[in-house]
């Protein structure tokens, strides 16, 4: 088809013109997958049947499968893998690292405004204190390692949230008043008095808004960059589940902290076990939905609210004529321990529930799939 | 009235439909003209207005007046869905339009049964995937068995989107690299792979989670008409399956080659995966295919490289309009004789230095000659490449002057379509008495088929469709060659004989192949050929229960609507006279 005479003169001076082409070309060739990417590369070099027909062969395909065939493949060692462990959240400055400081700063002004005033300013007070708060915490939820970014839907756990933490705030006073015979009118906003509030518990809650992102942050890109090293799914697993487990606790040990200090300030009873299992339900919950699971927060958070209503209602049910025996359960419980035993055994339940979910959801690769990336 | 699809959750991907305006009008009727009704399946383009490729799609539309498009649509993004329609004619019966880049999780999750199904199909899927190439003819088969396993799946249960961005489905893909004879590259897949992979699966899968897939959608249609090959031509292959809906599959550029140039920097796990993917896909589409129409010849030998049987193949050139370019191309003479042009998007595959250097090699023979380069940049390479292009004429063209008091001018001048009588591209025809392409990499050249239809001498290099395009009415040299280039246009400019013999010849070539009226028509043809060829795909029964030969002949073809409620147009009187023909005859 080419005599030999024009395949000399098409590249002077070697014997093998595919040596040189496949020299020009080298890096294509080497990183091919299968011969059609050469010849789709080789194409993009301006290379056409007519060229291909310069080196004997009859198109580019039986070209490229000739170059693909010729690349010393086998002894080469695998290519270094890319860093695909991206920087998970480019830090928008410091916006993101000091936003969750913002609801415990305010819930600290307003426990003080709390402490400082007197009859209706004190109202005042604690409404615009509330509002501020919850602005804040939509603020911190929405931007930082704490949002759902690319998840559209949103679950309806605002309210089942709002009740767990008026529960720690007035529940047990209520339980406590409501066994005793009370409640005999509303609260007066102080830890003293028939309907006590715990503004300890609360402030601690929301100040471990901030522990609670940096080690969402911690857990995600430690996640991500174990994704990039290891071998298989099971290797992956393997090396996520104590590092889950490590953010858990270190979470935990942070609000212990921060309600042993809290609570020494306020000069308040330190409930321990019922803030660490409710700071724990709300932990896994908002770490679930973060990563895409949202429907077991949804149910357990439903059952702990359901649980907790129950019990209220039981004590305040028992009054009714014949209905004593209702009672029972949750007396038995406060006098054993104390009231603050309802939220314990019911967050406590919840979260161990979330925990074990946790440790089989977020211990799997696809539950990390960055979300910048289009899924 | 509101197109855009709507933002709530949906059993499946949602998608939107509607009626255009018109309605359903009553066709004009003809007789023994057959009446087709098309679903035309298009990628990011037709019936949108920022949409590549709309455009023969449209006159491919609007020119088959007389057979009736159903258009099922995918959008490419949200820009373009907010730009809305172009307007559409009436032969237009319905548009239903998908976003497949915002398919969300319908929440269906799935039980024992259908998750054992899944594991079952995605494996499947998965281990032909990994198989090592070698093992070829009973790949295809399972690869097939898997997507359909699938589709039935995404139709009987929904919620398949979740179910491929599951744990399951990295699951099944890792079993599948760690397997006996996985290929090389499969086998060295680490986790950060196998979720690229599965990513995109599950994006190039969400057609099948598509609810077209009923008897008033997809099975409603006489023919599926792919507009491309790849994830638009999916649902004709599921339209294939389930009712036996012929396909046609044009493609213009190859979609798996564009695969192979896309993702360059992935690593090689992820690329030999997605090119075993695509590569049985398009397998796949072509064996399922009634006929494939490759744009070009280029597109035609890799169609054929992937599998596509030559039987099929029917080469479709794409049409354009020659009616802007009439009153240049009746004539010839208004041509300045020493001017080159060159038109076209200004990119460094165009390669313009080349010509730049090829016209300082001309002006040593042709002094007079002068080199007008219209056209702007494409993207901010493009940009780039245009400043060094000017740099460099600047450098190797002074400006010269016709005495000491003249003001200068370069011989080289860079203009813009829109510029000063320039309006049209046939006026930056007009202006050359030759046409230079200088290209060092090239699909179809448009600009090329344009100057045919001016009647223009053409001098292009040997690159892409150029020579099938061009024939024998213009001159081609090798690309990367100044000096073959210059040799070329200078014999064209001392030559205005040869020049008006070729630049003839051209136009009359142009006007038979690559006008719009050969392109529908070829169509038009393809269409009558499929559906002659199709099987009636509902029998009709008489009243004993016996299938009734002849009750949707060709001639039930005929335009209009009729109002019997099965979905193809069996006529009334075939249904209600269980006598065959030849009965009533005896």
């Amino acid at each position: 088809m080419t005599d030999l005479g024009e395949l000399n003169r098409s590249t002077p001076g070697a014997a093998d013109p595919v040596k040189a082409l496949l020299h020009r070309h080298h890096d294509l060739c080497l990183r091919a997958v299968d011969p059609l990417e050469i010849a789709a590369g080789l194409e993009a070099h301006g290379i056409t049947d007519r060229t291909a027909a310069r080196f004997r062969h009859r198109d580019v395909f039986s070209l490229a499968e000739e170059l693909y065939a010729r690349v010393p493949r086998d002894t080469d060692p695998p290519p270094p893998a890319p860093p695909t462990t991206r920087r998970a959240d480019t830090l928008h400055g410091s916006a993101w690292f000091l936003l969750p400081l913002l609801p415990g700063a305010l819930c600290a002004a307003t426990v003080i405004a709390l402490r400082q005033t007197h009859g209706e300013t004190r109202l005042y007070a604690a409404a615009a204190g509330i509002l501020a708060v919850t602005l804040a915490l939509r603020a911190a939820l929405r931007r930082g390692p704490l949002s759902t970014p690319g998840r559209t839907t949103r679950p309806a756990t605002t309210s089942w949230t709002c009740w767990l933490i008026g529960y720690a705030l007035l529940g047990d006073g209520l339980l406590h008043a409501a066994i005793t015979g009370g409640p005999d009118g509303l609260p007066n906003g102080t830890a003293e008095g028939h309907w006590p509030l715990a503004v300890a518990p609360v402030l601690a809650l929301t100040l471990a808004c901030a522990p609670a992102a940096w080690t969402t942050h911690l857990f995600t890109t430690h996640a991500r960059r174990r994704l990039g090293s290891s071998r298989g799914l099971e290797d992956f697993s393997a090396s996520v589940r104590p590092v889950l487990l490590g953010t858990f606790v270190l979470f935990l040990g942070a609000l212990a902290a921060l309600l042993a200090v809290t609570s020494a300030l306020l000069d308040e009873p330190s409930a321990l076990p019922g803030t660490l299992a409710l700071g724990a339900l709300l932990f896994l919950a908002r770490l679930l939905t973060v990563h895409g699971f949202s429907h077991a927060p949804k149910v357990i958070l439903t059952i702990t609210v359901l649980a907790q209503a129950a019990a209220l209602t039981t004590v305040l049910a028992a009054r009714l004529p014949g209905c004593a025996a209702l009672s029972t359960p949750v007396e038995t419980l406060t006098t054993t321990w104390s009231p603050a035993a309802v939220p314990t055994f019911t967050c406590g339940a919840a979260a161990l529930v979330l925990l074990i979910h946790a440790s089989r959801r977020l211990s799997r690769a696809s539950a990390h799939v960055s979300t910048e990336q289009p899924r | 009235m509101d197109n855009r699809p709507s933002r709530h959750h949906l059993f499946r991907i949602r998608s939107s439909r509607c009626e255009p305006p018109g309605q359903r009008r009553l066709p004009t009727r003809e007789i023994g003209g057959a009446h087709v009704r098309i679903g035309l399946l298009t990628e990011g383009g037709y019936p949108y207005v920022s949409g590549e490729g709309g455009f023969w799609c449209d006159r491919l539309v609007r020119g088959l007046d007389r057979h009736e498009f159903d258009v099922y649509a995918f959008s490419s993004g949200e820009a373009q869905e907010d730009a809305g329609w172009v307007p559409l004619p009436p032969q237009v019966n319905r548009v239903r339009t998908a976003p497949l880049w915002a398919a969300e999780d319908d929440g269906v999750v799935y039980g024992r049964r259908a998750r054992r199904r899944f594991s079952e199909h995605y494996g499947e899927l998965a281990a032909v995937l990994c198989a090592s190439p070698d093992s070829a003819a009973p790949e295809a088969d399972r690869f097939a068995t898997a997507l359909r396993g699938l589709a039935e799946l995404a139709r009987e249960e929904g919620g398949l989107v979740g179910a491929l961005r599951s744990e399951t489905a990295v699951r099944a893909l890792e079993r599948a690299c760690r397997a006996p004879g996985a290929r090389r590259a499969a086998r060295e897949a680490r986790v950060p792979d196998l979720l690229a992979v599965a990513a995109h699966v599950e994006r190039a899968l969400r057609p099948l989670s598509l609810d077209w897939y009923e008897e008033d959608g997809l099975g409603a249609v006489d023919l599926c008409h792919a507009a491309a090959g790849g994830v638009a031509a999916l649902p004709g292959l599921l339209a294939h399956h389930f009712f036996g809906v012929p396909l046609l599959v044009t493609e213009y550029g190859v979609r798996l080659r564009t695969h192979y140039l896309t993702r360059p920097d992935s690593p090689p796990a992820v690329r030999s995966l997605l090119a075993a993917f695509h590569g049985r896909l398009t397998a796949e589409t072509y064996r399922r295919a009634a006929f494939i129409t490759p744009g070009n010849t280029h597109a035609r030998r890799w169609q054929e490289r992937c599998g596509a049987d030559r039987a099929k193949l029917r080469t479709v050139y794409p049409g354009m309009d020659a009616a802007p370019f009439a009153e240049v191309g009746e004539s010839p003479e208004s041509a300045d004789p020493h001017t080159l042009v060159w038109v076209g998007r200004v990119e460094p595959a165009k390669d313009l230095v080349s010509l730049l250097h090829a016209f300082a090699e001309i002006r040593t023979e042709e002094p007079e000659a002068r080199l007008r380069i219209i056209g702007g940049p494409a993207g901010p390479e493009g940009a780039a490449y245009l400043g060094h292009c000017r740099a460099l004429a600047a450098h190797l063209f002074p400006d010269e002057a016709d005495g000491p008091h003249a003001v200068g001018d370069n011989p080289v001048s860079f203009e813009q379509l829109g510029g000063p009588g320039l309006e049209t591209p046939a006026d930056a025809y007009a202006g050359g008495a030759v046409t230079v392409l200088s290209s060092v990499v090239e699909g179809f050249p448009t600009g090329l088929i344009e100057a045919m239809f001016c009647a223009r001498a053409t001098v292009s290099t040997d690159v892409g469709a150029v020579v099938e395009a061009i024939g024998g009415t213009g001159l081609v040299v090798p690309p990367r060659n100044p000096r073959a280039l210059a040799e070329a246009c200078v014999s064209l400019l001392r030559d205005p004989e040869r020049r008006t013999r070729l630049g003839a010849a051209a136009r009359a070539r142009a006007l038979e192949l690559f006008t719009v009226d050969q392109n529908v028509s070829a169509f038009h043809r393809i269409y009558l050929e499929i559906v002659a060829r199709t099987p009636v795909r509902c029998l009709v029964l008489d009243g004993t229960g016996d299938p009734l030969p002849f009750a949707a002949p060709a001639e039930a073809h005929v335009p209009g609507h009729w109002t019997d409620p099965t979905p193809r147009a069996v006529p009334t009187w075939a249904v209600e006279t269980p006598v065959p023909a030849t009965e009533t005859a005896r």
